[in-house]
């Protein structure tokens, strides 16, 4: 059986994500059913867009334009500049996503960029970013980053802090989550029966058996160790200079990197873009393109739709696997 | 004294690691045209290793054998110094022992000798493995450290990886990720750059560019993910930049380490500069970084090997590939030709 369409936000009206959804829509057409929720007049004029009151006509509308669940804005959008009265509205579609999404009626949540400080200065928003608020709006406490090409899949276990601050960081129950959270994600959305994660160490040829530093013995080690005896497919800790070349990837479904640069290296070197952001730990699938709002580029019809394109083929893939996975 | 800028460069070639591919690297390193034309090497191991070497490789270069090297440096044209010291058959192929790490520390030890003495104008040598090398010099460290220990010399010595396109230097290199950061100075990062550019002007390039790694994700992205390098790089690369002006060099930077690599070789950057191990060796080995070279620089003399290792799961095979090892010669013939040059 086919899948429920996906739910894409349209993230800040003034940056670029309302015209990529059209380029998205023009380049995907029936073949990936999803619809977008916001505000059908802030799509680039002459759009094909056919509004739906259902998520299910998603997958018909599809064939004659972008489906478009109206989520009605204060006003219209103007490229570059967000509108103070425009934060509610984007913070309510998401919430709308995820509400179509837990209820079945959508199969993954793919989300448009926003833009953390208008949201702050326009509705008080209070959290960092889109994933801690999902986290929020799911209940859950610990979610992990996903970055996703065709050749590598990597999660990073810390993401924005100072490189001095990482190994503090990474406590024994950051990494069981980490890695456990991964392992679930790799049977259940990616269809990898028994996952083999990669872990790279912290320090140069991870840590020389103790000589080039210790959180290798003393923090990833045991862990893994734990984790491998309850029977989860753990390699490591590996030296993170030789376990990303193409032989050593073979080796392995994903890599758990220990900070945001040993993860963003690699994948940047395989796929400038980046790759997708994938959100693993939601009791839903979560992917974003990996660019923000470019307020500088919005209007002007420029802006590459490639990043979200993935994005969308990725949560389309994932939906596929859990509804496989799922009977 | 006749003008030695006509003179081809002499190199002493150090045999590695007997149990590795590095006896068939060195029977054919020297079978290679570079290494008849445009060098002479000075050869040093066993004679008996060599030829097994050969015998693997499916060649038979033409090469005299010496017993010392006085003899040696007195003859024309490409030499072997037999120094007799290890029974082929003796060697466990496949397997790091002390008897291998003998040899190799031995014929390293000789090669540095005579490079330090003046008498050889460069190094290059085949792979050594680390625990063999440890079996037999507890105190081995890294190749720095045993420069440093065999020839007394206390100059700062920093390892460099060369690729075709593009050079990698770090300011730290193998210290844990935690001290990095303490580890960082203006004048760290100065040293590092003033060295890179007198090695990249060693190598022929003339107008050095150098692209600087930040450290923290997005390099900081203004002092919202660490403040390194507002406090510290930015301030190195302006001082450097001063530099620059007089001293005919480029430098821009920090730029953020995920895609410094990428930037570098669109904009024809000769190095880039890397604040950490990984930060450098991730990107460098999926560029391909096991068929470049590992080079030591801030020597009198160029000092050259190829970047991947003694390769124990195919050794004896005879398919070992030079690339590498011919790629070290190059550019240590490169280097030793401009140090003439400039003599």
């Amino acid at each position: 059986m086919r899948p429920a369409p996906i739910a894409l936000t349209c993230g800040e009206p003034a940056g670029i994500g309302p015209e990529l959804a059209a380029k998205a829509w023009a380049e995907l057409g029936a073949a990936l059913p999803f619809f977008l929720i916001g505000d059908p007049a802030h799509l680039p004029a002459r759009t094909p867009v056919v509004e739906i009151s259902d998520p299910s006509e998603a997958l018909r509308a599809v064939a004659k334009g972008l489906p478009v669940l109206p989520h009605p804005f204060d006003g219209p959008a103007e490229p570059g500049v967000p509108q103070p009265a425009h934060a509610r509205g984007v913070i309510d579609v998401i919430a709308h996503a995820v509400d179509l999404v837990q209820a079945g009626e959508a199969s993954a949540v793919c989300t448009g960029p926003i833009n953390k400080k208008a949201l702050k200065d326009g509705a008080d928003f209070a959290y960092p970013g889109h994933t801690e608020y999902l986290a929020a709006l799911a209940g859950v406490d610990r979610v992990v980053m996903m970055l996703a090409c065709d050749q590598l899949k990597v999660v990073p276990a810390t993401i924005h802090i100072p490189v001095a601050e990482v190994p503090a960081a990474l406590t024994r129950a950051l990494l069981y989550d980490t890695f456990r959270i991964t392992h679930e994600a790799l049977i259940r959305d990616f269809g990898v029966e028994s996952p083999r994660i990669a872990v790279a160490g912290l320090n140069p040829h991870a840590g020389e058996g103790g000589s080039i530093g210790h959180e290798e013995l003393d923090t990833l080690v045991p862990v893994v160790e734990a984790l491998k005896a309850e029977g989860m497919g753990l390699l490591g800790p590996l030296s993170a200079d030789t376990m990303f070349h193409a032989a050593a990837r073979s080796r392995y479904d994903a890599a758990v990197a220990m900070y945001h640069d040993q993860a963003l290296i690699p994948i940047k070197t395989l796929d400038f873009s980046g790759g997708v952001n994938v959100t693993l730990g939601l009791p839903f699938i979560r992917t974003s393109p990996d660019h923000g709002t470019a307020f500088d580029l919005a209007g002007q019809g420029r802006a590459d739709a490639t990043s979200l394109i993935e994005a969308l083929k990725m949560a389309d893939r994932m939906a596929h696997a859990r509804a496989a996975a799922a009977g | 004294m006749t003008d030695r800028t006509e003179e081809l460069p002499t190199l002493a070639v150090a045999m590695g690691d007997p149990g590795g591919i590095s006896p068939e690297l060195t029977a054919r390193l020297v079978d290679l045209p570079e290494a008849r034309d445009e060098a002479r090497l000075v050869v040093i191991g066993d004679r008996r290793v060599f030829d097994e070497g050969a015998r693997i490789a499916g060649i038979a270069p033409e090469l005299p054998t010496v017993g010392d090297m006085e003899t040696a440096l007195a003859t024309d044209g490409n030499v072997f110094v037999d120094l007799g010291h290890l029974d082929p058959a003796t060697v466990t192929r496949g397997t790091a022992e002390k008897a291998g790490g003998d040899f190799a520390c031995r014929n390293f030890r000789e090669a540095l000798l005579l490079a330090h003495a003046g008498k050889v104008d460069g190094i290059c040598f085949t792979p050594f493995n680390k625990q063999a090398m440890r079996y037999s010099f507890p105190g081995y460290d890294d190749e720095i450290r045993f420069v440093a220990d065999v020839t007394g010399f206390n100059g700062k010595i920093r390892e460099f990886n060369v690729l075709e396109k593009i050079w990698n230097a770090r300011v730290t290199s193998h210290v844990p990720l935690k001290e990095v950061s303490d580890n960082l100075s203006e004048d760290k990062i100065l040293a590092e750059v003033d060295l890179t550019v007198r090695c990249l002007r060693r190598a022929g390039i003339d107008r050095p560019r150098i692209a600087v790694a930040g450290l923290n994700p997005h390099a900081g992205d203004g002092g919202s993910f660490g403040t390194e390098e507002i406090e510290i790089i930015e301030p190195a690369v302006a001082r450097a930049k001063e530099r620059a002006e007089t001293e005919d060099f480029e430098i821009e930077g920090p730029y953020p380490s995920d895609t410094v690599f990428l930037r570098a070789l669109k904009e024809d950057y000769h190095a880039v500069l890397t604040m950490y191990h990984d930060q450098g060796q991730i990107a460098m080995k999926m560029m391909g970084f096991d068929k470049g070279v590992t080079m030591m620089g801030g020597l009198p003399y160029p000092l050259c090997t190829p970047a991947h290792g003694t390769a124990y799961d195919i050794a004896g095979k005879g398919i070992a590939d030079v690339g590498a090892t011919r790629e070290a010669l190059r550019l240590a013939i490169r280097m030793a030709r401009t140090a003439r040059q400039a003599a």
